[in-house]
């Protein structure tokens, strides 16, 4: 894992104005940055970035969080949520803190192209030193994690475009 | 009545303006939900429209295109557009402008961003 200060922070403010805005959900750091969401409750999309650079970035939470955020978006009860209503929302989030997130990182008159979200079917990738990950927790302590995976995002850092 | 079409392929981004249009206080409009551009096409061919929010990033038909037929049909030319998006910036922005875009928003909007750029259509 590598961590770059000036990516690391357009992610975490595209991630809390996104969550603040369209669920009105509060987002702040993990205070264990060691804690892992279990697999067998976890829900995860990805989306391409395919210019000016080439990375992926993925979101990840619990099943029950998912669902507390569907159930309060679409003001349903918990029991009445749909799992297309929940990978939606994913979907959804997914897509703004992207956009957000590549805003946030380029000069204003740079222009980005992103992909569509993908819901992951199999088992979240594991990371690897390309990968920059965000262990993120909603006030109720509910867990989520961003990564960014790709060599030329993380060159960013060092390169202006 | 009014009529506003809202074309987004994320039925949660669809709810969410829905909520803002609520929030400002246009809760009472007739209020038309496509998955595509092609489907928003059409519902505005098929009856008297006062607004469309679209998204860009949409299968069938994107919503750059969208605006292109809107603004090339000599029944809809005047119908307002305004792009809601996740992949927004200056120069996406001013090219959807000069499409004929009435604006351009960045999501996630909050109702005041709403407000002010549905101000003219309130007073309406």
């Amino acid at each position: 894992m590598v961590e770059h200060n000036a990516i690391y922070q357009a992610m975490i403010n595209a991630a809390c104005q996104t969550l603040e805005n369209m669920a009105f959900t509060e987002v702040l750091e993990h205070f264990d940055p060691s804690y892992e969401i279990p697999t067998d409750d976890l829900g995860w999309t990805s989306m391409l970035i395919h210019d000016p650079v080439q990375a992926e970035l993925r979101l990840a939470m619990p099943l029950s969080l998912m669902k507390s955020l569907a159930s309060s978006m679409f003001a349903l009860d918990e029991e009445e949520v749909t799992e297309g209503q929940m990978q939606d929302i994913l979907n959804e989030l997914l897509n703004t803190i992207a956009g957000l997130f590549m805003t946030n990182l380029l000069a204003d008159d740079q222009e980005y192209q992103l992909g569509l979200p993908e819901l992951g079917t199999d088992e979240l990738p594991k990371v690897d030193a390309d990968t920059i990950v965000w262990k993120l927790m909603t006030s109720d302590e509910a867990p989520m994690q961003i990564f960014a995976v790709g060599a030329s995002l993380l060159a960013l850092s060092e390169k202006k475009l | 009545m009014k009529r506003i079409i809202i074309a987004d392929d994320s039925e949660t981004a669809r709810m969410f303006i829905k909520r803002c249009l609520q929030i400002i206080g246009l809760g009472d409009v007739e209020i038309i939900e496509a998955e595509h551009g092609k489907e928003a096409l059409a519902a505005a061919k098929s009856q008297p429209t006062d607004l469309l929010l679209t998204d860009l990033n949409m299968p069938v038909m994107d919503g750059e295109t969208l605006v292109k037929w809107v603004k090339a049909s000599p029944k809809l030319c005047d119908l307002p557009v305004i792009v809601i998006t996740s992949a927004g910036n200056p120069a996406k922005e001013a090219h959807l402008l000069e499409l004929g875009a009435h604006r351009v928003l960045n999501k996630p909007v909050s109702p005041p961003v709403m407000m002010d750029a549905l101000a003219d259509f309130i007073e309406d």
